[in-house]
Parts: C-alpha cells; sequence; structure tokens
C-alpha cells in the first residue's frame, strides 16, 4: 500500500488534478483538502469545488459571482489588499460556497416544490376545470379534480402548464404527473398526451407574476418567462395512473418556474370530436436551496449572483432546514387547505349523478404531507418511463 | 483467447511496432494498439519524416520511463479498447463487446494493488495515453473514495503540514465531510 512515488511529484506534473477530478462525492473532496495544508491550497488554486459543481450542474456556468452573508445577514467586508491576496480571498471565498453548495445540492431532503399554479396555456370550463386543480392532493380523484386544455381538432397543438417552485433556488430530480380518467364519460377515456417535456426558468420581469396568479391564460408564458434549462421529451403512458418523469441528471432551477410541455393529444371528447389534454395531478420532487442560498439579479441572459448566507448552520445531521421548511409548507398547505375548502364546499351543492364508472369516483381525501421522503416508494401504481429521443426507445409501461 | 473480432482489416493488423521499456524487455504490439500512446504515436511520425521508416516494423521505440510490468497492463487494456479501423458492429456485438469489456476491467482491477495504480498513471501520462489515464484515474479516485484523510496521507506519502489548530478548524467547517467515512 506504499506509494512508490512522491505525491509531490504529482503536483508538479499536475497528475493529481486529473485524479482529484474524478471525485464525485464532494466529502471526499473536502476530506482531500484536509490531508495537508498545500493540497488544501491545491484544490483552491485549481477551483476544484467550483469544477465539481460544474460537472454535476452545467446551469451554474451562468454564476456572475459569489457572494457570502455573514451572520448580519450583510456581505462579508473584503478586505483590501494586494491584488494577489484578493485574488487568493475570491478563490478562498469560490472554495467555502461551492463546497457547500455540492454538499447541499446532495444531502437536502427531497420535498414537493411547487408553490403555487401560475397559468395553462389554456382551460376549458374555466374555472372549475382550472390548473389549481392539479394541486389538489393526490389521492382526491373526482368529476372536478382536474385541469382541462381547451378542445382542438389538430391533435398536435401542445399546452403548456407552468409552476411557480418554492425558491428560486432548488434541484429538481423528479416529475410526476397524472392524467385524468373521465369515468363519468361513456368509456372512461384518459385524456393523456402522447409526450411531454419540462422547461425551468425565470420570470423576464419580477412583477409579472403578481397579477397573473390563477388566471385563465397568460398572453404568452413565451413574453414572460426565460428558459434555461429544457428537458428530453418523454413518452407519456396513456393509462391514468401517476407517472414518474426522472430527469436525465438532477436540475438546478434558477429562477423558480417550472413548465410543462404536453405534447401531441390523443383523445377525444364523444360530444363535440375534439382532442383534449386533462390533468389531475401534478408533482414536483426536488431539494429546495433556500435560505441557505439565495440567488439574485438573474439578467436576461441568465447570469445571477449566488450568495451563501452563513447565518444558515451547515451541521452534520442536518439535511434540511427544518424551521423554515415548516414555514414554506405551512403557508403552501394553508393556501391550499382553503382552495380544498371552497372546493368540497361547492361539491355539496352539486348533485350526485348517475354514472357508469368504478368506485374511485368518491372523494377521497389521502393523507398528505408536503416535504416527506414518500417519493422513493412511489405512490398508488406508479409507472416509470424512460426518456427517448423520438423514435428511438419503447417506453415502459 | 480469439482475436479475430479484433483485427479485421489485413493491411494494418499485420504493422507491428516493438517498444522497450526501462528494464530493457521488449514488447511487439500491434499498430493499432500502439498508436493509442499517443507519445509513441509522436515519435513513429517523427521516424518516418525522417526517412529511417525504410526500416519498417522493426523500429524499437524506447521508453525509458516505463517498466514492463506497467506496460504489459497498458497494451492489455489498450487491446480490449474499440479499435478505430474496426468494422461497426451491429448493436447486439457491440452490446456483447461492451459487457466483455466491463468484465475485463473488473478483472483488471481486482488484481491489481492500488499502489500499482500510482504507477499506472504516471506511465500512462508519459504515454500520452488518454483512454488508460481516464480509466487509471478513475480507478484510484474510487479506491480513495471514503477513506480517511491518515489513509489518504499514508497511500500517498503526504506531511502532514497543517498546525494542529488550524487542521482543526478546517475539520470543524466542513464537518459534514467526516461521517461514515470507512474504517482504515
Amino acid at each position: 500500500m506504499e506509494a512508490c512515488m512522491d505525491f509531490m511529484n504529482w503536483l508538479d506534473l499536475d497528475m493529481s488534478e486529473k485524479l482529484l477530478m474524478h471525485l464525485k462525492d464532494p466529502s471526499d473532496l473536502a476530506r482531500v483538502s484536509s490531508v495537508s495544508r498545500s493540497l488544501r491550497d491545491f484544490v483552491i488554486a485549481n477551483g476544484l469545488f467550483k469544477q465539481l459543481c460544474l460537472r454535476m450542474f452545467p446551469q451554474l456556468s451562468k454564476v456572475a459571482h459569489v457572494m457570502e452573508l455573514n451572520n448580519c445577514g450583510v456581505k462579508e467586508p473584503v478586505e483590501v489588499g494586494s491584488s494577489h491576496s484578493m485574488e487568493w480571498e475570491s478563490l478562498a471565498r469560490d472554495h467555502r460556497v461551492y463546497a457547500t453548495l455540492a454538499r447541499v445540492c446532495t444531502s437536502f431532503s427531497l420535498r414537493d416544490c411547487i408553490s403555487e399554479a401560475i397559468s395553462a396555456s389554456s382551460t376549458d370550463n374555466y374555472p372549475a376545470e382550472t390548473i389549481d386543480n392539479t394541486l389538489l392532493p393526490a389521492g382526491i380523484v373526482s368529476r372536478r379534480a382536474y385541469w382541462s386544455s381547451k378542445g382542438q381538432s389538430n391533435p398536435a397543438v401542445p399546452e403548456t402548464l407552468t409552476y411557480k417552485l418554492v425558491s428560486e433556488f432548488c434541484v429538481i430530480t423528479e416529475i410526476y404527473i397524472r392524467p385524468f380518467k373521465a369515468y363519468f364519460q361513456r368509456g372512461s377515456p384518459i385524456y393523456s398526451a402522447k409526450s411531454v417535456r419540462f422547461r425551468m426558468g425565470h420570470p423576464k420581469s419580477p412583477n409579472d407574476l403578481g397579477s397573473h396568479l390563477l388566471c385563465d391564460s397568460l398572453p404568452s408564458a413565451d413574453d414572460t418567462f426565460i428558459w434555461t434549462y429544457t428537458s428530453p421529451e418523454f413518452p407519456m403512458a396513456q393509462e391514468s395512473c401517476l407517472q414518474k418523469f426522472r430527469l436525465p441528471e438532477p436540475v438546478l432551477c434558477i429562477g423558480g418556474i417550472l413548465q410543462i410541455e404536453l405534447l401531441g393529444r390523443v383523445q377525444t371528447q364523444e360530444m363535440d370530436g375534439l382532442f383534449y389534454i386533462c390533468i389531475s395531478h401534478v408533482h414536483v420532487v426536488g431539494r429546495c436551496l433556500s435560505p441557505a442560498f439565495v440567488v439574485e439579479n438573474i439578467q436576461p441572459s441568465g447570469t445571477f449572483v449566488l450568495k451563501k448566507d452563513m447565518r444558515y448552520k451547515f451541521h452534520t445531521q442536518q439535511s434540511s432546514p427544518d424551521n423554515e421548511a415548516q414555514e414554506i409548507s405551512d403557508d403552501q398547505l394553508q393556501r391550499r387547505f382553503r382552495y380544498l375548502r371552497n372546493y368540497l364546499r361547492n361539491l355539496n351543492v352539486i348533485e350526485i349523478e348517475e354514472y357508469e364508472g368504478e368506485e374511485e369516483d368518491v372523494v377521497e381525501i389521502e393523507e398528505y404531507e408536503s416535504g416527506e421522503e414518500e417519493y422513493e416508494s412511489g405512490e398508488e401504481e406508479d409507472v416509470e418511463i424512460e426518456e427517448y429521443e423520438s423514435g428511438e426507445e419503447e417506453d415502459e409501461a | 483467447m480469439s482475436n479475430t473480432s479484433e483485427n479485421p482489416k489485413p493491411s494494418s493488423s499485420s504493422a507491428k511496432m516493438t517498444l522497450k521499456t526501462s528494464d530493457n524487455e521488449l514488447f511487439e504490439v500491434e499498430e493499432a494498439v500502439a498508436m493509442k500512446f499517443c507519445t509513441v504515436k509522436q515519435y513513429f511520425e517523427d521516424e518516418k519524416d525522417s526517412d529511417v521508416a525504410a526500416r519498417g516494423s522493426t523500429t524499437v521505440i524506447p521508453l525509458p520511463n516505463v517498466h514492463s510490468a506497467v506496460l504489459a497492463t497498458l497494451i492489455s487494456y489498450g487491446k480490449k479498447l474499440p479499435q478505430s479501423n474496426a468494422v461497426a458492429d451491429n448493436h447486439e456485438e457491440e452490446e456483447t463487446k461492451k459487457k466483455e469489456r466491463k468484465k475485463y476491467e473488473q478483472g483488471l482491477l481486482k488484481n491489481l494493488m492500488p499502489g500499482e495504480l500510482l504507477d499506472l498513471i504516471s506511465a500512462a501520462n508519459y504515454l500520452d495515453f488518454k483512454e488508460g489515464l481516464e480509466f487509471f484515474n478513475q480507478a484510484l479516485a474510487d479506491h480513495i473514495q471514503n477513506k480517511s484523510v491518515e489513509y489518504v496521507r499514508k497511500f500517498f506519502g503526504i506531511k502532514n503540514d497543517y498546525e494542529p489548530h488550524e487542521e482543526e478548524k478546517y475539520r470543524e467547517e466542513y464537518a459534514w465531510a467526516f461521517e461514515g467515512v470507512d474504517e482504515d
């Protein structure tokens, strides 16, 4: 087990950088940095933590610069010194910030990341079939718990559902969608789509969002948002189960906006012969990186400032900021509870009509808690779909 | 041991080169494999230019920095790589080859002492053997994965030049990195 060659020779030969770049776990790189002062300085000088983060999340190439907020929540004062020492200080800061970022991106708890719905490209029977229905607890299955697009005679017309996430800085790992099965219609048609794609980005102007929440549709989502990430296309199963779409790699969403693009309609409504898409539930799973990290000054080009808040203690056992998560999910839950309460109140007024359908028509409210790690085991009849480029693999239903 | 699928083209497969190691051993290698060592390739092309190529495949290329045991492993690994001049396989053949390669790689790594990895990386770097460098670097990185700081120090022979309080402070700041580490 003894080294046949002095490691210091390696440093000269630049081989150690190549070796260290093969370390994928931030803990390994952090431990290597504590092997010796020289090695730590080597890691800092070569920005190895930044490189590790960039490999995990290419979206970070848009970081204009990083900042640390000290215990007063203010930017750490920069010591005035020689240009060399300032450059070193900048590298050291990068080291601290990116090391912590790498850690949180891989360790914070997985949770539901949708804060609220923003808009749908079109909505039938607004507000009864609004996009907000997609955020009702997954267990609710009823006549009214779904979003529907407007009808189209051309099945190629796509639809989009746009959501705001719990923070402007989240790592997204997978998205769940359940198409709606209209059991009250003859044949119980399922209004799924052929395939689905996801986009992430930020609002063009921060003020745009406020007035558009929960309205029928935005004049054009493309005018309001700038998309910095587009996923590959995933085939959708023609089944009304909760379908899981796992992104090929976890993606950093900078700006807090996620859009689901539903491509290709498959189901016509008997009544009018038009193609519709209806979705009963949407769920986005990932890790919320705020308040430990905050992004600011997102430019149209996508560049932004990354701030690490040192008031947040990155303890060993802590995997997510418990208190903050409570606050956020309480807020979310309250809003949804109010919506649900109104929804149920309305239900009482509606007559229960006769229909040909299965038992699932009864409104069932399953236990639903945001922030729990239920996603590993899946919910109900999960269907996992592999991504495809058109024409290649088959879908696994 | 069947070679048939690896050298389908007659003209390039018969060209061989001789490499001489630091301990004076001679290795006869197919040109296609030797060309993956860019240092060798460069030497060979320089030779060609200087009209000495009349001697053809009997040129002996000296590798004073590489020991025979190390070269043997690198050549063996190089042979298993997809050959650039090979006939395109159908999907099934490709999958089989991939599986074979994976099995070979696992077997290779199992029989290597961790210390030998350092020699292999060093030699691959000298030979400018990109695929070998990539593979053995990853193997070494995998080896030190989750190992303690002490282990890494011992393995690479690195002296700890931290002041005690400095190291303490660093370990505190990055406490999350020190959980669940393998026993030495």
